[in-house]
């Protein structure tokens, strides 16, 4: 069975009740496929950098399953059919630093202040 | 010369001025490489806004430094996470 890292956004004005029945089915999909679900983060409303359809905001959701890749598919499809999921990403997870948790929640520690790249801007 | 140019291997015959010009720049190296970073996360917002100054455009390789194979992967991660709108197509 494979690892995958899947994201999706949906539209802000979702109730947190909604949002776990989604992942309710989500789980149930993995579930019937003897998978299992690994990790989920609720990063809660945040502002999207650009608007997509009308909305400035929207709730992210990732999670982080082991299943068959047609559980993906099904998860994938189920994705597309809601109209209220903005936008969805699912990808292979390729390293372990997938499995915990995100930078996205992860405080950042102070030694990681000075990040790579941060100086890579003088050129 | 054009603009960014490294000035390694471009000057061909004549322009001694560039190249003494040229001879004490600090050596570019990769960030990714340094600091042993296998993997780029799409997630890893602070270290993909370091790549995507301003108008939120990749970084160039020839200005950043960045060995190919770390900058294919920061791309990808750029791409993923415009995809998520995390961070812009372009800004203004």
């Amino acid at each position: 069975m494979l690892q995958y890292e899947t994201i999706f956004i949906t539209d802000p004005g979702l109730q947190e009740e909604e949002i776990d029945a989604l992942l309710k089915s989500y789980e149930q999909v993995t579930g019937a496929a003897s998978g299992k679900v690994l990790k989920v983060e609720k990063w809660g409303k945040r502002r999207l950098a650009y608007p997509i359809g009308r909305h400035e905001e929207g709730i992210y959701v990732l999670m982080v399953l082991e299943c068959p890749p047609e559980s993906v598919k099904e998860i994938d499809r189920r994705y597309r059919m809601n109209d209220r999921i903005l936008r969805h990403l699912t990808v292979r997870v390729e390293h372990e630093a997938q499995l915990g948790p995100s930078p996205m929640i992860r405080p950042r520690p102070a030694e990681r202040e000075e990040i790579p790249g941060e100086a890579a801007f003088t050129p | 010369m054009r603009r960014g140019d490294t000035g390694r291997g471009r000057d061909r015959g004549g322009k001694k001025q560039f190249k003494k010009k040229f001879l004490f720049r600090k050596k570019k190296f990769c960030k990714f490489c340094d600091e042993k970073i296998a993997f780029i996360d799409y997630k890893d917002l602070r270290l993909l806004q370091a790549f995507t100054p301003e108008r939120a455009k990749i970084f160039p390789r020839r200005i950043s430094g960045t060995c190919s194979k770390h900058q294919r992967k920061l791309m990808q991660a750029i791409k993923r996470a415009r995809t998520l709108a995390l961070i812009p197509f372009t800004s203004d």
